[in-house]
């Protein structure tokens, strides 16, 4: 079993909110592990070195936050990661479609930072122990 | 006419006479007759002509009738057009669904038995089919179909008349595509200035002055302002491109009330008017959206504060009723009167002209008393409002007098 920190993976194409989130996943208590700015580096970081937890903007270039949540769930290596998805979004029927990409959480933008760290804390509670 | 008595007492030439008397007789009615004839068949003609004339004239709709299987019998210059084929190759040669995406008409339950059963139990009907024409183009038309009789008034097949509406249709889901973009576009700005401004404020370490603190508020309740505009704006656009949908759930909606009541407080308290909340003590629970019925009541209240001046009273009356048969909403159970949930916010308000109340539902749509008075908005909270409750089967009255005030009535079945 892993100790210390759990790792985190942030993936938002917008800057800001991806340094928003990356802070929030710190005020949690976690480390990021890997940040990324589309969907096929969100992949490939997780690949390489998978996370406990990936937090995934749904409307990323290049692939969206649900492709790459079913990527990971997919391929053995990565299926355990946890996937938060964070879109701006927001109607029952985009909740559904994450929560059947296999997504653990969901959380629409603008999220409260607040409600962001406790989200993450939530999702990383195995991972630590 | 003869009869045999003459033929035996007449003279020959007598009978000759007569015969001859009679031919001509019978000549000058067959030519007379015949002349009816010609009058009544040029009218014929005329009509039948002025039948073809009115209907080879349209060109932009396409009429199309057909025998009681679905055979093309008639196919004007406006089918021609739409489903680039001339009326030769398709009259008695083909069916009205060779024409129909096949589809579609199979989910509709296939055959000409799917495009005509509303029309058998309507008399008519109106509605969008995707129509194949000949070189494979999807045409979304909007098809009226009636029955057809014949001359002694027995049923004789169908009349298709379809109003082309592709590019229509194009647009509106542009519309809805572009609001989409413009609300995601928007919302992720709005997501930076909310998180940035609640690490401010909520910064343990950097306490802030109460003037500051009171400067951050001010522009995080402008951002919240356009956020709910955003919202608004996109809920609009997919009630427009039906792509609404209401997640169906038991809820009470005593607490939905006490819930826009403690939304509304601060907002009431500041503009110096009274919220007074009367609800069912052991709640009332009702199937619905429990965050669109919140978002009905919040925009009802959130209204009735708005256009209420200082010193002013909002009144939230949430009861049980019965909807009698004629529609009368009654406190008492009656025998077949269906139970249903009263929601009135009455306010001591500006008020509305009661020639405006028809257009209050409207999107965008601003009464005088609001504009006058400058009472901030624009013009969206009714038409969702609106919108919310007839989705949830239920309706929304108003009962105003210009400077006494309004009363919002939601119904909804319980």
């Amino acid at each position: 079993m892993p100790t210390g920190p759990a790792r985190v993976l942030v993936a938002d194409d917008e800057d800001d909110i991806r340094a928003l989130v990356c802070l929030a996943v710190r005020r949690a208590g976690c480390t990021v592990v890997a940040e990324a700015a589309d969907g096929p580096r969100a992949l490939t970081a997780a690949r390489t070195d998978p996370p406990d937890l990936a937090v995934l903007d749904v409307s990323m270039p290049g692939a969206t936050g649900l492709e790459v949540c079913a990527a990971l769930r997919a391929a053995p290596a990565t299926a355990a990661v946890r996937v938060l998805l964070l879109s701006a979004g927001a109607s029952p029927d985009d909740v559904a479609g994450g929560l059947a990409a296999g997504a653990d959480d969901y959380l629409a933008k603008p999220f409260s930072v607040a409600g962001l760290v406790a989200r993450v804390r939530e999702l990383t509670s195995g991972a630590t122990a | 006419m003869t009869t045999t008595d003459d033929v035996r007492t007449a003279t020959p030439e007598v009978e000759l006479e007569r015969l001859r008397a009679e031919n001509a007789a019978l000549l000058a009615q067959m030519q007379h007759r015949d002349g009816e004839l010609e009058v009544a068949t040029r009218m014929l003609q005329a009509r039948a002509q002025t039948m073809t004339s009115v209907i080879d004239a349209v060109t932009e709709q396409s009429i199309i009738g057909t025998d009681v299987d679905g055979v093309i019998r008639v196919w004007n210059p406006g089918a021609e057009k739409l489903l680039g084929l001339p009326r030769a190759d398709v009259v008695r040669r083909r069916s009205i669904t060779d024409f129909h995406l096949p589809e579609e008409l199979e989910a509709a339950g296939g055959g000409l038995a799917a495009l005509v059963r509303a029309a058998q139990e309507h008399g008519s009907d109106v509605r969008d089919w995707t129509y194949l024409a000949a070189g494979g183009e999807e045409l979304t038309v909007s098809v009226a179909v009636t029955p057809r009789t014949d001359d002694t008034g027995a049923h004789a097949g169908w009349n298709f008349v379809g109003t082309d509406m592709t590019e229509v249709r194009a647009t509106e889901r542009m519309k809805d595509q572009f609001v989409s973009l413009i609300s995601h576009e928007l919302r992720t700005p709005l997501s930076s200035i909310l998180g940035y401004l609640e690490l401010v404020l909520d910064d343990p370490d950097q306490p802030l002055t109460d003037e500051q603190r009171q400067y951050l508020g001010t522009v995080e309740r402008n951002a919240q302002r356009l956020l709910r505009l955003v919202g608004d704006l996109l809920f609009t656009a997919q009630v427009d491109a039906g792509r609404f949908s209401l997640q169906p759930e038991d809820v009470d909606l005593a607490a939905v009330v006490r819930a826009a009541e403690e939304t509304a407080r601060v907002t009431a308290a500041t503009a110096g008017v009274e919220l007074v909340v009367d609800v069912p003590d052991g709640g009332l629970p009702v199937r619905g959206d429990a965050v669109r019925l919140g978002q009905a009541s919040d925009n009802l209240v959130a209204n009735a504060v708005k256009f209420t001046p200082r010193g002013g009273r909002v009144t939230l009356t949430l009861r049980a009723a019965w909807r009698t048969a004629d529609g009368t909403v009654v406190p008492e159970e009656q025998p077949d009167a269906v139970p249903v949930a009263r929601l009135a916010v009455t306010d001591t308000g500006i008020g509305i002209p009661a020639g405006e109340q028809a257009q209050l539902f409207a999107r965008f749509f601003r009464a005088s008393t609001a504009r006058r008075n400058a009472v901030p908005g624009v013009g969206l909270g009714l038409a969702i409002t609106k919108a919310i409750t007839t989705a949830h089967g239920g309706t929304l009255e108003l009962d105003s007098a210009e400077g006494r005030g309004t009363t919002f009535t939601l119904t909804l079945p319980r």
